[in-house]
């Protein structure tokens, strides 16, 4: 959130001090300040200098190589992708390549493109520089010669994106097309069979197939981007032919915008909760001064903005993200509404966690992360009043805070504008994950109920199985580096390809771990990736998610490498732990597991070692096990 | 005017505001290359709110040329 009464000048001073200090987040909200509302090249380009310059934050950003390969002078957006990246916690660096010369880029094997060694591609091609036949020269071509040019393109893309992903590992993320501002044929355009609009469209249906057969590559709805903006307004004709710029000023903060959700949730940025008020959020009115029957929700405006409201939380909490409440109200008046009212859509049950008292808000959110095991900076909080707005921002300056604008119908574009939740997977633990959690709060309070920990094990009547990465889970494999932060020893994130890739070499071993307990399936909750390297058998990724912790499901993954590396004669088990703000949970690991320390650098990175000949991983026996020989890399 | 301009043209081109007078000029000025004019006038355009034909944006070579050249824009 930004501090509304701020003036530009306060902001910027306010940013160069911060930078000077290298405080992130002052830094981060100051800069917010700086760029609010619609372009500001200026600012734009002053902070990214800024920001470029600095290293040494605080608290420090995710960095992040990205090349861009366009068909026009995609330079004049560096600055807002710079700077919004900085305000989502990213250090980007730009790689670009020469102006119109995206196939030579990537077809040239020695092209600076591979040289500089991206985590992400994006790919920004003008419909019309790629295709003339399709915008201004419609005209000239008959239906078979558009059918022809649209297979070609096609083919083309299909083509780049082969070369690209056998050359390199990163993301590719490629603009699809947006139609032409005027029709050649006018109005008829739309009831045509094969119009020119409709042709564009095919184009961007066959442009979305390559990418879902291509790992690792994902569409830029550069078209719905053009159209929600608006195209009258999106491009300044001036500049596409006086400076190959065809994108306007104004616009370039909104294309930054869009890139940002992608890199968020490649950096497993992507927020997983939201944590909203009552009063006025879900509802208009104070529940405690208007009563259960006085508050506004229902058919008529203003009641039916927070129905509309209720409804995009609620599409949320199918999406997998998590909902809580943190709200200053009586308890008792609050279930009254939950049973009550029958105009909620939201029920008490979509809520994995309330808080709901008189103490400090911040007191709220620190319980909701715990009780839920997330980072705060997984976290989004919405309310209305801009003072616990603002007292949140103060004290828990990582978190997101929207502070919801005076119109209840302006409500939803404030929660979802940015896409913070948005991931590049919908994958069947997503659509299903309230319901997990919510299997998990059982297995706890089975946890407490049960003497020794070794019963509480057995009653859970676990079921794991360890199977090698295929087609079908190679998704939420690569979604698991990104997303897991506490019970993963190296935090290494992986693209899809980047797995791939490690799949067919013999050296390394991949497996996903799924676990099924008495009280439901929890789908692939682990994964890990090992690599034979002499005489011994590295680590490389070793991660679990959190609903899963502290059920000895670790101790099941290392007895499973201890055979692997049995089977493939190798004498030691290596690990190393790459400490981050989140990992905690997994410090222990290797020491648990009777492996010894080896070496520890300044920075607190520790290796560790099991001599398989003295000492080896036990399976756990209060577990079924379930695990094939063909959990290994395709030999 | 002339203090918002030399504020523009600091940030765009990476100057001291206090150093820029009369006689800055884009051939005498490093940073002021090809791209950064058309950011500097994308960024006066933001900021007053006009809008500049090619034959202006390509007369615009120094700070009394940009003061000139606003100047008539902003009387029209």
């Amino acid at each position: 959130m930004t501090f509304r009464t701020q003036t530009q000048a306060d902001a910027k001073e306010a940013f160069v001090a911060a930078k000077k200090e290298r405080n992130t987040y002052q830094a981060i909200h100051a800069a917010r300040g700086l760029v609010q509302g619609e372009g500001g090249i200026r600012h734009l380009n002053f902070l990214s200098r800024e920001i470029e310059s600095t290293t040494n934050w605080r608290v420090p950003l995710h960095p992040l190589k990205i090349a861009l390969l366009s068909s026009f002078s995609i330079e004049f957006a560096q600055p807002a992708i710079v700077t919004y990246g900085f305000l989502n916690g990213l250090d980007i660096k730009v790689y670009r390549g020469g102006f119109g010369q995206f196939r030579q880029e990537i077809l040239d094997p020695s092209s600076g493109l591979y040289v500089y060694g991206p985590d992400v591609v994006v790919l920004a091609v003008e419909g019309m520089d790629w295709i003339p036949g399709l915008y201004r020269q419609f005209l000239e071509h008959d239906e078979k010669e558009i059918q022809t040019l649209v297979s070609q393109t096609r083919e083309e893309i299909s083509d780049l994106l082969k070369a690209l992903r056998n050359r390199s590992g990163a993301a590719v993320l490629v603009h699809n097309f947006a139609p032409p501002n005027s029709l050649a044929s006018g109005i008829i355009d739309g009831q045509r069979q094969a119009g020119q609009r409709q042709w564009v469209h095919r184009l961007n249906e066959a442009l979305a197939e390559v990418c879902r057969q291509t790992d690792s590559a994902y569409v830029v709805d550069y078209a719905g981007m053009v159209g929600r903006f608006g195209a009258e307004i999106w491009y300044d004709e001036r500049m596409r032919l006086y400076a190959r710029a065809p994108i306007a000023a104004d616009q370039l903060p909104h294309l930054a915008a869009e890139y940002m959700k992608y890199f968020r949730a490649l950096r497993g940025l992507s927020k997983k909760c939201v944590v909203v008020d009552l009063d006025n959020t879900l509802w208009g009115g104070v529940l405690g001064e208007d009563g259960l029957h006085g508050i506004r929700l229902g058919n008529e405006y203003p009641g039916n903005a927070f129905v509309a409201f209720q409804q995009e939380l609620l599409n949320l909490h199918r999406r997998g993200v998590l909902l809580a409440v943190a709200s200053k109200n009586n308890p008792a008046d609050v279930d009254e509404v939950f049973a009550q009212n029958k105009n909620m859509l939201l029920e008490r049950k979509h809520f994995a966690c309330l808080q709901i008292h008189w103490n400090a808000k911040s007191e709220s959110l620190r319980a909701i992360a715990q009780e839920l095991n997330i980072g705060l900076e997984h976290i989004v909080f919405v309310d209305d009043n801009p003072v616990e707005c603002e007292e949140i921002s103060r004290a828990l300056p990582m978190l997101t805070v929207i502070c919801l604008p005076d119109q209840p119908e302006r409500y939803s574009r404030a929660l979802l504008q940015d896409g913070l939740f948005d991931s590049l997977t919908l994958s069947s633990e997503d659509l299903r994950r309230g319901e997990l959690y919510k299997q998990r709060d059982q297995a706890e309070a089975l946890r407490a109920d049960s003497g020794s920990l070794e019963q509480f094990y057995r009653s859970l009547e676990m079921e794991i199985t360890i199977a090698p990465v295929e087609k079908a889970s190679l998704v939420r494999a690569a979604q698991l580096t990104q997303k897991t932060n506490q019970f993963n020893v190296t935090t290494i994130r992986y693209t899809e390809a980047e797995i791939t890739m490690r799949m067919s070499r013999p050296e390394w071993h991949l497996a996903t771990v799924s676990v099924r307990d008495r009280f439901g399936e929890s789908g692939i909750v682990g994964f890990l990736m090992a690599q034979a390297s002499g005489k011994s058998f590295v680590i490389d990724s070793f991660l679990l998610s959190c609903r899963v912790i502290g059920r000895t499901v670790e101790t099941a993954m290392l007895a499973h490498l201890c055979e692997e590396a049995g089977k493939r004669n190798l004498m030691e088990l290596h690990g190393r732990i790459i400490p981050t703000a989140k990992n905690a949970p997994v410090r222990q690991l290797f020491q648990q597991h009777g492996f010894d320390k080896t070496a520890e650098t300044e920075s607190g990175e520790s290796f560790w070692k099991l001599l398989l000949k003295e000492r080896s991983v036990a399976w756990p026996d209060w577990m079924k096990i379930y695990a094939s020989d063909s959990v290994s890399g395709k030999e | 005017m002339d203090q918002r301009i030399k504020e523009i043209m600091a940030d765009v081109l990476n100057l001291d505001s206090k150093s820029i007078d009369e006689t800055t000029a884009k051939d005498h000025i490093e940073s002021w290359d090809s791209l950064n004019h058309i950011n500097l006038v994308m960024a006066i355009e933001q900021e007053f709110q006009v809008s500049f034909d090619v034959s202006e944006i390509e007369s615009m070579l120094s700070f009394s040329d940009i003061m000139e050249v606003l100047d008539r824009k902003l009387q029209n």
